[in-house]
C-alpha cells in the first residue's frame, strides 16, 4: 500500500494531485468539527436569506439582525445569571439564564425582522435600503450599549457546551470522523443541521413551500388563486429572522461567551453569498457555507502544518494571502456561472401592491 | 459664547463620531470641516471653560480601529491618557475610535481643529497620519503609542519610501513615540511557557504578519522558550496577513483559528498576540484544557473568561507610559522622538503567575533575565531580527 502511494506521489505533476488528495484525507478529519462550527452562522444566515427571498423579499439586513440578537443574548445572560444562578439543568450545559437569553435573542431578531417586513412589504420601501438601515442601526446601537455595559467587565451567563460523542462512535474506521464532526458540537450547530433538512423538505414538499415559491416568482398569479401575498411574505421574513437570530445567538452564546462590538465581522454578508452560491436552497446554502469554512480552515491548516514533499514546497512558496482569498474566488467563479447558473426568484426585491378593487 | 460651548461641542462631536464609527457609517466629525490646511489654534488663547482644572492643556485621544473597551490596547492607552490628565489637572480627554484606516487623518484633524494641545494616537497603524499631522502642526504635542521608528524625510514630512533620512527628533520635536521592547516581555513569557510545557511543544498566535510589535513579542517568546529548554518546539501562526477585522477584532474567528491550530500542532501552552481575536484564542486554549498566555495587559484581570487556564501575560505598561509622557509634557521635560520603554524603566514585564506554581529555579531564571535586561547584558533582539515575521522552530 505504501509503495503504491509513494509510486503515485512520484509521478511528475499528476503526482501533486495525488499528494494533495492524500493531504486532504489526512488533514480534513481532525479539523472537520471546526469547519462545521465556522459554517454554522453562515448556513443559518443563508437560510434567513433563503426563506425571505424565496417569497420575494430581499434581506441584506442579516448582519444587523445577527448582531442585535448576539448582543441581546449576551446582555440578558449577564442580567439573569446573578439572579437565577448557573446550575446546568440539562445536556449541553444549558442553564436557565442561558435558555431565557436565547429566547430573548430570538425575540429581538423577530422584532428587527418585523421592522424590515413592515418597511419592505407594507410601506413598500426599497428593500436594500431597509436592510442597510438595519445593519447600520444594529452596529451603532449594540456598539454604544456595549461600551456602557462592559465598562466593568460583567460576568456572562456562560455558553452552551459541546457534546462529547462516545469514543466508540468516533473511533469507527472511515466514518468515525463524520460522527465526530456532527456530534462534537453545541446545541445550536446541531439544530442548524436539523433545521436545514426540515426547511429544505418544507420548501419543496409542503403547501407552505409551494406558496412561498409561487409568491416569490409571480405574486400576482399567486394572489389570483387566493394566496395572501402580504401575509405570507410577513411570515417568511419573520421565520428568516428566527434563523438569523439563532446565528447571532451562536456567536455570543455558543462560539464564545461574550459580546464584542461588530463581532459578526461580515458573516451576515458572507451568508448572503452562501445563499446565492447555494442557489436559494437551504441545503445549497449549507453546502456553500461548508465550502467557505473548509477553504478558510484549509488555508490555516496549510500554514500550521504544510504537507511534506514537493507539494509542501509548492504550497508554502505560494503567498499565504492566496488562501485567504480562496473562498471569495470560489464565490466569483460560481456567480460567473461556471458551475451552473444561480438564478434569483423572479419577484425578488419587488414590493407587491394589491390591485385595487374597482 | 462659542468658546464657552466648545468643550461641550467637542464632547458631542466625539460622541457622534464614536457612535457613527461603531455604527458603520463613515461620518467624519461634524465639527471637523475638511480643513486640510493645518489651522492650528495657538494653545495659549483658549481660556478654559470647564470648571476647576488647574491645567489649560486639552488632551484628545484617537484610538486604533476596534473599541475603546477592548480590555486591551485601546483601553489601557486611553486610561493612561485619563490618568495623565488627572495628574496634571487637565480635563478628562475625549476619545475618537476610527471605523477604518481611512478615518485616522480626519479624526486627528478634528482634534487639531478644536485647538487641542496634546493628541494621543494609539497603535502603529496611526504612525503615518500622526507623522503628517505632527509636521503640519508644530505647536501641538503628539504622543504616538507603538509608532517607532518615526520615518521622515529631511524636511520632516512623512517618508512613504521608508528611506527615513530625516532625524525625527529634531524635525518633529513635539512628536513623542512610545516604543516598547515587546521582545523582552515575550522572552519572559517564553521562559514560563517552556517551563510549564510537559510535551515540549508550545504555540504562539499573532494577529497579522504586518504587525511588528506582534513579531517582537513572538520572536522574544521563542528566544525565551529556547533559553529555558533548548529542545522546545515553538509553533507559530498568524491569523491573517492584512489589517482586516480578522487580525485583531474577531474573537469567533480567533477561536476557530486556534482550535485548528491546537488540533494540528498539539501545543500545551499557547501565547496570543492578537487583541480581541486573541481573546478567542484564549477561549480555545481553555476549552482544549491547555495553558494560555495573555498579551499587553494582565489578561487574568482584563479578560476573566480566560481565568481557568491563563498562566501569565506578557505586558507592556501602556497606561503608565502614556501617563508619564503626558506628565513629561506638562512638566516641560518631554523629549520628542522615540521614547523607549523596556526593562530599565519598567516599561515591560509579565503578570503574576496564575493557575500554576513556578518551580523556584524558573522564578530565579525570570528574575535573572529581567536583571540582565536591565543591566543591558541580555539582548533579546539580536540585530533587530525580532522585527521580522516569526517562524515555527524546526
Amino acid at each position: 500500500m505504501d509503495a503504491l502511494v509513494n509510486a503515485l506521489y512520484a509521478i511528475p505533476i499528476v503526482g501533486l494531485v495525488f499528494q494533495f488528495a492524500g493531504y486532504l484525507v489526512a488533514i480534513i478529519p481532525p479539523i472537520s468539527p471546526i469547519i462545521l462550527r465556522g459554517a454554522t452562522p453562515l448556513a443559518l444566515g443563508g437560510m434567513c436569506g433563503v426563506v425571505s427571498e424565496r417569497s420575494g423579499v430581499v434581506n441584506i439586513g442579516i448582519e444587523g439582525t445577527m448582531l442585535a440578537s448576539a448582543f441581546t443574548g449576551w446582555v440578558v445572560g449577564v442580567a439573569l445569571a446573578p439572579v437565577l444562578g448557573s446550575t446546568p439543568i440539562a445536556l449541553f450545559g444549558i442553564t436557565l439564564p442561558l435558555l431565557l437569553a436565547l429566547v430573548a435573542s430570538l425575540l429581538v431578531a423577530l422584532a428587527v425582522s418585523y421592522l424590515h417586513a413592515w418597511l419592505s412589504i407594507t410601506v413598500r420601501a426599497d428593500q436594500i435600503i431597509s436592510g442597510t438601515i438595519i445593519n447600520i442601526a444594529a452596529a451603532g446601537v449594540t456598539g454604544y450599549l456595549n461600551t456602557l455595559i462592559s465598562k466593568n467587565s460583567p460576568t456572562s451567563a456562560g455558553s452552551f457546551a459541546l457534546f462529547t460523542p462516545p469514543t466508540a462512535l468516533t473511533n469507527l474506521p472511515i466514518v468515525g470522523w463524520l460522527f465526530n464532526m456532527v456530534l462534537n458540537q453545541g446545541p445550536i450547530t446541531m439544530s442548524m443541521l436539523v433545521l436545514v433538512v426540515i426547511t429544505q423538505v418544507m420548501l419543496f414538499r409542503s403547501r407552505w413551500g409551494l406558496r412561498t415559491r409561487a409568491v416569490g416568482e409571480h405574486p400576482r398569479a399567486a394572489e389570483t388563486v387566493g394566496i395572501d401575498v402580504i401575509r405570507l411574505r410577513y411570515r417568511n421574513v419573520l421565520i428568516g429572522g428566527l434563523f438569523a437570530g439563532l446565528a447571532g445567538a451562536y456567536l455570543s452564546m455558543e462560539a464564545t461567551n461574550s459580546f464584542q462590538a461588530n463581532m459578526t465581522a461580515g458573516r451576515g454578508f458572507i451568508a448572503l453569498a452562501a445563499m446565492i452560491v447555494g442557489r436559494w436552497t437551504p441545503v445549497g446554502a449549507l453546502g456553500a457555507a461548508l465550502l467557505f469554512a473548509t477553504f478558510q480552515s484549509l488555508g490555516q491548516a496549510i500554514a500550521f502544518a504544510p504537507p511534506g514533499g514537493e507539494l509542501g514546497v509548492l504550497m508554502t512558496a505560494m503567498p499565504s494571502q492566496i488562501y485567504d482569498a480562496l473562498p471569495y474566488l470560489v464565490t466569483i467563479i460560481v456567480l460567473a456561472g461556471v458551475v451552473g447558473r444561480s438564478i434569483a426568484p423572479a419577484a425578488d426585491g419587488q414590493p407587491y401592491e394589491r390591485e385595487s378593487a374597482t | 459664547m462659542i468658546r464657552r460651548l466648545q468643550p461641550a461641542l467637542v464632547a458631542l462631536a466625539s460622541l457622534a463620531v464614536v457612535a457613527g464609527c461603531t455604527g458603520g457609517g463613515a461620518s467624519p466629525s461634524p465639527s471637523a470641516p475638511a480643513a486640510t490646511t493645518s489651522p492650528s489654534t495657538p494653545a495659549s488663547v483658549a481660556p478654559t471653560a470647564t470648571p476647576a482644572p488647574s491645567s489649560n492643556l486639552k488632551i484628545g485621544v484617537v484610538t486604533d480601529i476596534g473599541t475603546l473597551d477592548d480590555k486591551n490596547f485601546n483601553e489601557y492607552s486611553y486610561k493612561g491618557a485619563v490618568a495623565g490628565a488627572a495628574d496634571i489637572g487637565a480635563a478628562t480627554p475625549p476619545s475618537i475610535v476610527p471605523k477604518d484606516q481611512s478615518e485616522y487623518a480626519t479624526d486627528i484633524q478634528s482634534f487639531v481643529s478644536q485647538g487641542y494641545n496634546i493628541i494621543v494616537t494609539v497603535g502603529f497603524n496611526l504612525a503615518g497620519p500622526t507623522t503628517t499631522a505632527a509636521h503640519d502642526n508644530p505647536n501641538i504635542w503628539f504622543i504616538g503609542v507603538d509608532q517607532s521608528p518615526i520615518c521622515v524625510d529631511t524636511t520632516g514630512k512623512l517618508d512613504t519610501t521608508f528611506a527615513c533620512k530625516g532625524d525625527a527628533k529634531t524635525l518633529l520635536p513635539k512628536y513623542i513615540s512610545l516604543q516598547f521592547a515587546e521582545d523582552q516581555a515575550g522572552y519572559l513569557a517564553g521562559i514560563v511557557a517552556a517551563a510549564e510545557s510537559k510535551t515540549g511543544v508550545i504555540g504562539a498566535i499573532g494577529g497579522t504578519t504586518l504587525c511588528q510589535p506582534c513579531n517582537r513579542y513572538i520572536n522574544g517568546y521563542i528566544e525565551g522558550a529556547q533559553a529555558q529548554n533548548p529542545s522546545v518546539k515553538v509553533k507559530v501562526a498568524y491569523v491573517t496577513h492584512d489589517f482586516s477585522n480578522a487580525a485583531f477584532n474577531d474573537p469567533v474567528g480567533g477561536k476557530n483559528f486556534a482550535q485548528s491550530f491546537i488540533s494540528t500542532n498539539k501545543p500545551d501552552v499557547l501565547f496570543q498576540v492578537a487583541g480581541k481575536t486573541g481573546n478567542g484564542v484564549l477561549d480555545a486554549a481553555c476549552a482544549a484544557k491547555i495553558y494560555g498566555i495573555g498579551v499587553d495587559v494582565d489578561q487574568y484581570l482584563s479578560y476573566p473568561n480566560a481565568d481557568p487556564c491563563i498562566i501569565t501575560s506578557a505586558e507592556k505598561h501602556l497606561q503608565s507610559a502614556v501617563e508619564s509622557a503626558i506628565k513629561g509634557i506638562a512638566a516641560g521635560t518631554a523629549v520628542g522622538g522615540d521614547n523607549r520603554f523596556d526593562a530599565t524603566n519598567d516599561g515591560i514585564g509579565i503578570s503574576p503567575i496564575t493557575n500554576v506554581t513556578l518551580a523556584s529555579d524558573v522564578q530565579t531564571k525570570i528574575n535573572d533575565a529581567l536583571a540582565a535586561m536591565k543591566a543591558g547584558t541580555l539582548n533579546t533582539c539580536p540585530n533587530s531580527t525580532c522585527n521580522n515575521v516569526a517562524k515555527s522552530t524546526p
